[in-house]
């Protein structure tokens, strides 16, 4: 559904997003995550169109949106962080305006997406009475208006309240299940990204650092609880054994490829150490993206 | 029909919003208060003096038309400018710092077309101000003077004019006609600032920068010779209307330079909104 080549975007001096490549297949909820300032909003507005590419190449539904946006975004619909409506305008009025831009749209099409989105009763009033998350549901709306098949999602939690957030997440399920929308979801919010992408890619200054799903991502860098009597002479000794590559905390240890905790439990116990506790820690996308971020020198902010 | 229709949505977005009804207000008092001070002041003896001066009788012509073409000067040189700049630079620097052309561009419209509609929205709207304005001045003339011939002085294009009614009223629908193309070039300048990176006040006053500079230099008398050179020395085809008989050449070729400098702000502003990035 979309398939970045190479993509590259340079503001001036700076390398906003540098030699991005990725596919994403239908059917797929699709999750970019990364700090502010990452790449994520420039990959989309080239992705759109909006941007364009330093070098490289976008397609989406197999059109190069640079030679061919029209064709490229016919069944595109995207939401972006704070949705900007004109105000002074209703909300059915907003509606139509913004779907002569894809198409000719009948007035039973709108009224059935206001419906879906649950507006039904303020489509004629005014943009500027409605709440914040109205607004969300509003640009939900008109991202619907075109029957897309790929939904593209700019940060849309920001800004929300916990209860608005749970709804967006509730939606974009509802989007994917019934509608069986490919979305592709750009947020900082790991738990967000957690609960619904099906796929993830992390991006630190706009190079891919990470990609695949969250499983993998969380079962990339397992750590183990180890409670001994005496932890760092037991660490030093499974290091030496090659059963480990890392330790922190006093208390973690990050299994080499080919051990696993019985061989640890093992080697201690036949080293005279008492093992009082060991398990495999369960490893949150959190944990995940910083040690990513750690690994990769100049991403020190937090998502 | 849908560039009918995307035609109609800039045409609500514009209309819709209060910003543009801002200054129409003083275009209002401004055609009052000159109406309401040469009703009840000396403010026309000077117009008197001059017909008697030139043998002609005062009280036809001390009149609505003659009234409403006085509004025009102040309205043609300071508002109609301040205004149709300020809606020109609206057009695409508002949307693109609101954000609603992000909404836009992510649907797939081309940005030529977006600008040509734009355009066109921008256009209509400066054609409908200054049919109003004309309407309007007619109306609060007629309020305080009598329905008579139409007297024009304008001692910078040695324009010294007396219509009959019929005539008059002719004239004056027929200036306000050629008062589109200034409304239009201004509101075209502002609008082609309006496409690059800026804020709408920012292509507000570039337009305005632009047109006084132009001004300030037809009329340094160095370069006397070379008025034709400037944007704003074709900016005042709508005083040419009360000559008599109108010289349709210096119109024509007028029309044409306007046409031309149209064309090019048009151009550039359609290019800086193509190779630009859209962002938030």
């Amino acid at each position: 559904m979309i398939e970045l080549e190479k993509l590259t975007k340079r503001f001036g001096q700076r390398l906003a997003v540098d030699e991005l490549s990725m596919t994403i297949r239908p059917g797929e909820i699709y999750g970019l995550l990364g700090h502010n300032g990452a790449g994520k909003s420039t990959t989309i507005g080239m992705i759109l169109g909006q941007v364009w590419p330093t070098s490289g190449s976008a397609k989406v539904c197999g059109h190069e949106v640079s030679a061919h946006r029209r064709q490229a975004l016919q069944q595109v619909g995207a939401i972006f962080e704070s949705p900007q409506f004109y105000d002074y305008l209703s909300g059915w009025r907003n509606l139509e305006i913004l779907a002569t831009y894809t198409a000719r749209t009948p007035a039973s099409r709108i009224r059935e997406v206001i419906d879906w989105v649950g507006l039904t009763g303020r489509e004629q009033s005014i943009v500027k009475t409605y709440s914040h998350g109205m607004r969300a549901r509003l640009a939900l709306a008109q991202a619907l208006l075109p029957n897309p098949q790929l939904l593209i999602l700019d940060e849309p939690s920001d800004g929300l309240d916990p209860e608005g957030i749970h709804e967006m997440r509730q939606t974009v399920r509802r989007l994917h299940k019934e509608l069986g929308l490919t979305i592709l979801f750009s947020s900082h919010l790991l738990n967000e990204v957690e609960q619904l992408c099906t796929r993830i890619a992390v991006l630190s200054q706009g190079r891919k650092v990470f990609e695949g799903t969250v499983t993998d991502a969380r079962s990339t860098q397992t750590w183990v609880r180890l409670r001994t009597d005496n932890f760092l002479r037991a660490a030093q000794l499974l290091f030496d054994a090659k059963l480990i590559v890392e330790h922190r905390d006093g208390k973690l240890i990050r299994l080499a490829p080919d051990s696993g905790t019985a061989a640890i439990a093992r080697k201690l116990v036949e080293s005279g150490f008492e093992v009082h506790e060991i398990f495999t820690e369960e490893q949150t996308l959190e944990d995940f993206y910083l040690s990513l971020m750690k690994a990769h020198p100049g991403s020190v902010r937090s998502p | 029909m849908n560039f009918l229709l995307q035609l109609r949505n800039e045409l609500w977005k514009l209309f819709g919003k209060k910003r543009t009804y801002i200054g129409f207000a003083m275009f209002l008092l401004t055609q009052n208060i000159v109406s309401i001070v040469f009703r009840f002041t000396r403010a026309s003896r000077f117009i008197e003096r001059l017909l008697e001066g030139n043998g002609y009788l005062v009280e036809p012509y001390i009149s609505t038309l003659t009234l409403a073409t006085v509004m025009l000067f102040p309205i043609a040189g300071f508002l109609l400018p301040l205004y149709v700049s300020l809606v020109g630079g609206d057009l695409v620097a508002k949307e693109a710092e609101d954000g609603t052309l992000r909404m836009i561009l992510a649907r797939p419209v081309s940005r030529s077309r977006l600008i040509f509609l734009k355009w066109l929205a921008g256009a209509i709207f400066s054609i409908l101000l200054v049919v109003t304005l004309g309407v309007f001045g007619l109306v609060f003339a007629r309020l305080w003077f009598h329905w008579g011939g139409l007297f024009v002085w304008i001692p910078d294009q040695n324009i010294f004019s007396i219509f009959e009614s019929a005539e008059g009223l002719k004239a004056y629908g027929i200036a306000h006609l050629m008062l589109v193309t200034q409304a239009v070039s201004i509101m075209s300048a502002a609008f082609m600032f309006g496409c690059f990176n800026v804020k709408p006040a920012v292509a507000t006053i570039l337009a305005l920068s632009f047109v006084f500079v132009n001004f300030i230099l037809q009329n340094i008398p160095y370069f006397r010779d070379f008025q034709n050179w400037f944007f704003t020395y074709h900016l005042n085809l709508w005083q040419f209307m009360f000559v008599q008989p109108i010289p349709w050449w210096r119109v024509g070729a007028s029309m044409s330079v306007l046409f031309g400098f149209n064309l090019t702000f048009l151009v550039i502003g359609l290019t800086a909104f193509q190779v630009r990035d859209i962002k938030s």
